[in-house]
């Protein structure tokens, strides 16, 4: 049977009341050697310190709250074993996104992003109940069923090197679902969305480190989506100026 | 602790009611670890640059004379040109190795009714045009075409 190991956290600590800036704490913690890293931090909070603040919830890699930075790499700690860590290890918040205390950072900015391209099946006329499911060919589903397993959880922003010095780009996750919408076969707001994807958080921006798709726990490979999604909105911005009515 | 990022990175856009920490860049970025590699593929552009310059210095030369060219000639045998060709060589080199190996996943899933073929087939591709594409220079330049 192993042996509970020691190890040195170093965390980021921020509390907006008192700091002027983040600084780190450090914990000594025995650990099991099944533990994830969140173990690790749910036993600081339980043991060593109830005011160190950090987002969770599942435990099983599926709501993606728990995201942070473990030793500078962004990290989905539920799903990240402790064993392929040595005995100092440092966990920060996720960079590229403002702090609200510790190691819980600001989502609202990334909200508004998403909302922009509208991540739900739009159609120019609402199907009848009576007409039954709008049915679809596992090929169909084979072309965005890799997109729709985002989860939301933020690693790809923070290791993007675009999102850190353009704001208004609308980063991996919210490209990666937009176009998700924008190639399943029954929806049809491409048109509206790639608009959105040519205009100020345009995904030209991109300039495809593929850094979001390393570090994706789900892979969803969102640097794919993009560079597809660069490609379908220069095609529909082509079709609308050579075509009748915009190719409508 | 990383570098601040801009501070506006994944703001809202109006302010919520508690102070926020500025956001901070991705600690390894931008030549550390896994960034390394990006950071090198962006910075060839300065290396491209240097060669626009000295394709426009060769034009310019071209059209001052017979004198001006062969002297713009046997500069290009200086120890620090040759150094600098190298060096062009392998950036196109690891641009190309680094342009391919990204490229077929950024393909469309469909173009109107085509697929594009599988990845490795791309992949296949792309290195027999960049095989073809060479040959067919080093022929135009050694004299066998237009010879």
């Amino acid at each position: 049977m192993s042996e509970v190991r020691r190890r040195r956290f170093v965390v980021t600590r921020f509390d907006p009341d008192r700091d002027a800036e983040p600084r780190t704490q450090s914990y000594d913690v025995p650990c099991q050697p099944d533990w994830k890293v969140l173990d690790a931090l749910n036993y600081i909070k339980d043991e060593l310190d109830p005011s160190l603040s950090h987002r969770w919830s599942c435990r099983m890699a599926v709501c993606g709250s728990c995201g942070m930075n473990v030793d500078g790499k962004p990290t989905l700690t539920c799903k990240q074993a402790l064993d392929s860590y040595g005995d100092e290890v440092e966990v920060e918040p996720l960079s590229n996104f403002p702090v609200i205390r510790d190691l819980v950072v600001e989502l609202e900015g990334f909200l508004e992003k998403l909302q922009q391209v509208k991540p739900w099946i739009l159609r120019a006329k609402e199907l009848a109940v009576e007409a039954g499911p709008a049915k679809q060919k596992p090929e169909e589903l084979e072309v965005f069923r890799n997109f729709s397993y985002c989860i939301n959880c933020m690693l790809c922003y923070a290791a993007c090197p675009v999102v850190a010095n353009e704001p208004a780009f609308l980063g991996p996750a919210a490209i990666a679902l937009g176009h998700r919408y924008n190639v399943d076969s029954r929806d049809e707001g491409a048109r509206e969305r790639n608009q959105v994807f040519r205009g100020e958080g345009n995904v030209f921006a991109c300039s495809y480190a593929n850094e979001c798709s390393e570090v994706c726990p789900k892979h969803v490979d969102p640097a794919a989506a993009i560079n597809q999604a660069k490609f379908n909105a220069v095609i529909d911005w082509m079709a609308g100026l050579v075509l009748p009515r915009g190719g409508r | 602790m990383a570098r601040v990022a801009d501070p506006h990175a994944m703001a809202p856009a109006k302010a919520g009611p508690t102070r926020t920490a500025p956001p901070r860049m991705p600690p390894e970025f931008p030549l550390q670890g896994r960034y390394r590699a990006y950071t090198l593929f962006d910075a060839t552009g300065a290396v491209y640059l240097l060669l626009g310059l000295l394709a426009l210095r060769l034009v310019w030369a071209l059209g001052s004379g017979d004198a001006a060219w062969r002297s713009a000639m046997e500069s290009l045998g200086n120890p620090l040109y040759l150094l600098f060709h190298a060096l062009a060589f392998a950036s196109v080199l690891f641009v190309g190795v680094r342009f391919f190996r990204l490229f077929p996943k950024a393909q469309p899933p469909k173009i109107g009714p085509l697929r594009p073929p599988p990845q490795p087939v791309i992949h296949a591709l792309l290195y027999a045009a960049w095989l073809a594409v060479s040959a067919l220079m080093i022929a135009i330049l050694a004299g066998g075409i237009f010879g």
